[in-house]
């Protein structure tokens, strides 16, 4: 049954021929031919809830219909064992964590009874994030080909984790990252794989302006002035207060309009803080829209950032930080934090605009909204960088040629 | 016995008039062939149609068996027999003439039809198909005229055999649809064998073969696809008209699609930069220069390389960023050369300003390694037709496949395209011109475009 669940198609490949070309997806066809007896096993720690899972809904029957055989399974674990993990997953986003010696010595136990249950039928096992990252003690057994795919930014990790971690990925055949300043020198082949936005999902796709107008009634907004969006939930990583500074310094000289648009985590309570100081930091200025979205809101989301003249990112750190490739893909004008994946989305005076201060993003934003063919430029050239880098099929691209390139080693390989 | 010859000799005349009636119309029969058919066969000579000897040996003989029947009906007539029996023997007369008449006629259209068809470009199947329609035709009107001789209410038959008809006619609407359009293909030489076709619906390729029902092209990707020619019917049809030039030998089109393989190298500053590039190999150089470039193609003025666009952006120093940027990656035919190159105009520029900057936190130069497969793409084009058509549909890695990376696999300035041309096609002038391009400053698609503009204008 729950095989039945991720092997639900959401878009057929051909779908996106009208996007990428139809030769695209015909060499997409072709790498997944030469992929073909092949299985690829994929192994996370849950069917749904998260971003992996959501990923791996997408891709997994992507892959099917190339002709690629991927499969999708989960590893078991207690609530404890998922506390434990948790700790992890924020011990490597740099977050000062302590984790006992019982905690580690938990993690084993649910690997190993994990690798002891679980049918390890994959030629390529593909293991996504800590989770179930030390399943690779069955490679002395079984041999095969193992990647570890992880999703979270390990740019400046909790060392102690991370030196726990190592000695498990160093047995990997392959590491994929998805920013280069994850990456660490270690003795196994890294590739760079970003990850990337479906244009055809709720949050991307085009929709009518009737919609986006019926969204902008919804919540008050008005388009006599110049838009200025942030969609992200509120944390002051994503430094909301910092935006709102930048804009009343521009408001000074040029009318416009903020919206800051986000939901607040289950998982953070310092979310609800974060939220009731930009409340109050906003009081009183009619141009500044504070909007509470709830989660799954995917095409108010997307009608905000369509309205929007220019959308703001402007994080203090970053995971990979996709709403900015939401933002191009619509073809906006982005001003954002030089933080994570972020400079990987924006090349700076080309495909946007990035900013190390409020002051930054003040000049940035004065340009842009006093200069709106330079603005339409960015745009334009935003959406095409995304065109190129960041949508869904490049990825099913690349982790193609990672798993051929596990067969086929050098730097050079005609097939 | 006795009784008889009695009779005879009592009313010789009135068996003498039919029996004279028949003669005589069997005479005339004799000459009128003998004059019908010289006749006819003076205007052959003169025509020179090759169906008239079909006629002459299809209907001499029945002719002279229709005025063999007319004798026997005047006979009948004339004779003294009881109405009834005239009545009936009017009409088995008339039977055998219908039945005769109908089989002469079957007969004949099957002759002319096989005779004519064949040089129509019919395939055998319509062949037998259109006899077979016109047999049945034939047989039905001959079996309706003979019902209707003998009184036997037709209409109904006549509705049946419509609704039979138009059931078969919904069955088959494809087929005679297709029948149709092959009979306005063939007919109205829309398109002829050799031709190079483009549809609305996409298919684009040379014509090899036109039947009735279909029409076969090969498309750019090599593969043979039969269209049915209802759909020719339907859509937009661009006919480019016959064959150019067909070229020695195909030019195959391939892809090189890049994994990004991180190092975990990276400089926050202008000496960890060239230090570190100088112990990379050069596919961490190709990468930085070239794969660059499919990344961001789009853009006009396209920056000039990885080096050049950090320098000016994380440290700031548009001054070598410019240096670097002025390199001319189309001067150099190996990524050695070109890396001994960025290395010399770095530490040029560090000997004389050893500062040079540091890069903020997380704008490092992180230095990535290109893994390339090289894979076989489904199209070949074997005229310059054919190539502006594959040009416009294969993605810009494999534009750049045989643009950039040529100039590194041949270790020459040209590409695969120009060699192709000049090789394969004798167009030296051609294949010159798209030599001459430096790829270095177009986007691949202002480049797609420009190779796409030239052959055409030279086709």
């Amino acid at each position: 049954m729950e095989e039945e669940i991720y092997r639900q198609s959401k878009s057929k490949i051909e779908d996106y021929e009208t996007i990428v070309g139809r030769s695209y997806i015909e060499e997409l066809k072709i790498l997944g031919d030469r992929l073909s007896g092949k299985i690829i096993q994929n192994i996370n720690s849950t069917y749904v809830g998260g971003g992996v899972a959501e990923i791996l809904s997408h891709l997994v029957p992507l892959f099917n219909q190339l002709g690629v055989d991927a499969r999708w399974n989960v590893i078991q674990g207690s609530d404890k064992f998922f506390e434990v993990t948790k700790k992890f997953h924020n011990a490597l986003h740099g977050k000062d964590e302590k984790i006992s010696p019982e905690e580690f010595s938990l993690f084993l136990e649910i690997n190993q009874r994990n690798l002891n249950e679980l049918n390890f039928f994959g030629d390529i096992l593909f293991v996504h994030d800590p989770q179930p990252v030390a399943l690779i003690a069955k490679k002395d057994e079984i041999g095969r080909k193992w990647v570890w795919r992880c999703h979270i930014d390990v740019s400046n990790p909790n060392q102690e984790v991370w030196d726990f971690l190592r000695g498990f990925i160093h047995d990997y055949d392959a590491v994929a990252f998805s920013s280069p300043s994850f990456s660490r020198q270690i003795p196994v082949s890294q590739f760079l794989i970003s990850p990337s936005i479906d244009p055809l999902s709720d949050k991307n796709k085009e929709i009518p302006p009737e919609a986006i107008d019926s969204v902008l009634a919804k919540y008050g907004l008005g388009q006599d002035k110049p838009m200025i969006v942030q969609v992200s939930r509120f944390d002051y990583l994503k430094d909301p207060i910092g935006v709102i500074n930048a804009f009343e310094r521009v408001k000074r000289n040029i009318d416009c309009q903020l919206v800051l648009a986000g939901g607040t985590a289950s998982d953070d309570p310092e979310s609800e803080k974060v939220l009731n100081e930009v409340m109050e930091r906003a009081a009183g200025n009619p141009d500044i829209h504070i909007l509470l979205i709830p989660p799954g809101s995917d095409i108010e989301i997307n009608a905000l950032q369509r309205a929007a003249t220019i959308i703001m990112q402007k994080s203090l750190k970053e995971g990979f930080g996709l709403t900015v490739s939401e933002a191009l893909w619509k073809r906006k004008p982005v001003i954002a934090g030089a933080v994570g994946g972020i400079p990987l989305q924006i090349q700076h005076r080309f495909t946007g605009l990035l900013c190390y201060s409020i002051e930054g993003a003040v000049y940035a934003l004065r340009q842009l909204l006093t200069n709106p063919e330079y603005a339409g430029w960015l745009g334009e050239n935003g959406r095409q960088h995304v065109k190129q880098n960041f949508l869904i099929t490049r990825q099913l691209r690349d982790y193609l040629l990672m798993f051929l390139s596990l067969y086929y080693p050098g730097d050079v390989v005609q097939l | 016995m006795g009784q008889w010859i009695q009779w005879l000799t009592g009313n010789w005349l009135q068996v003498a008039i039919p029996v004279i009636a028949f003669l005589a119309s069997y005479v005339v029969g004799l000459w009128l062939r003998r004059v019908a058919y010289d006749a006819f066969n003076r205007w052959i000579a003169r025509a020179k149609w090759e169906g008239s000897r079909l006629v002459v040996e299809t209907t001499r003989r029945p002719f002279l068996h229709w005025f063999l029947l007319l004798g026997g009906y005047i006979a009948i007539y004339v004779s003294v027999l009881p109405p009834e029996w005239k009545t009936a023997g009017g009409k088995i007369v008339a039977t055998l003439f219908i039945l005769s008449l109908t089989w002469v006629v079957v007969r004949l259209s099957e002759k002319l039809l096989e005779l004519s068809l064949p040089k129509l470009k019919a395939p055998p199947t319509p062949t037998t198909l259109v006899v077979n329609i016109v047999r049945v035709s034939v047989i039905v009107v001959g079996v309706l005229i003979v019902l209707d001789i003998w009184g036997a209410p037709t209409t109904p038959i006549i509705l049946v055999l419509a609704a039979g008809l138009f059931i078969a006619g919904l069955a088959l609407r494809d087929t005679i649809l297709n029948l149709f359009s092959g009979a306005q293909v063939v007919w109205g030489e829309q398109i002829k064998v050799g031709d190079f076709i483009r549809l609305g619906s996409g298919e684009t390729g040379h014509v090899t073969g036109i039947t009735w029902r279909n029409t076969q092209i090969r498309t750019l990707e090599g593969s043979s696809v039969l269209i049915p020619n209802s759909m020719l019917a339907r859509t937009t049809l661009t006919n480019y008209g016959h064959p150019v030039k067909e070229a020695t030998f195909p030019l195959h089109f391939s892809t090189r699609l890049h994994l990004k393989e991180l190092t975990g190298l990276k400089a926050s500053n202008l000496r960890e930069l060239v230090d570190t590039l100088k112990q990379v190999p050069d596919s961490v150089v190709y990468y930085h220069t070239h794969h660059f470039l499919e990344e961001h193609h789009y853009l006009t003025p396209e920056p000039a390389n990885d080096f050049a666009l950090w320098v000016s952006d994380a440290l700031g120093n548009e001054v070598l960023g410019e240096r670097l940027a002025s390199i001319d990656t189309f001067d150099f035919s190996t990524m050695g050369a070109l890396k001994e190159r960025l290395v010399d105009v770095i530490e040029d520029y560090l000997a004389r300003s050893p500062a040079g900057g540091t890069a903020p936190e997380g704008r490092e130069f992180h230095f990535i390694r290109s893994r390339s497969i090289i894979l076989p793409t489904p199209y070949v084009a074997r005229d310059l037709r054919e190539f502006v058509e594959v040009m416009k549909k294969i993605t810009i890695d494999s534009i750049y496949f045989h643009v950039f990376d040529a100039r590194l696999r041949l270790q020459k300035a040209t590409n695969d395209f120009s060699i192709w041309i000049e090789d394969g096609l004798g167009e030296q002038e051609l294949a010159n011109e798209i030599s001459r391009f430096d790829p270095y400053l177009y986007t691949l698609e202002s480049l797609r475009a420009k190779i796409i503009q030239l052959v055409e204008k030279h086709i």
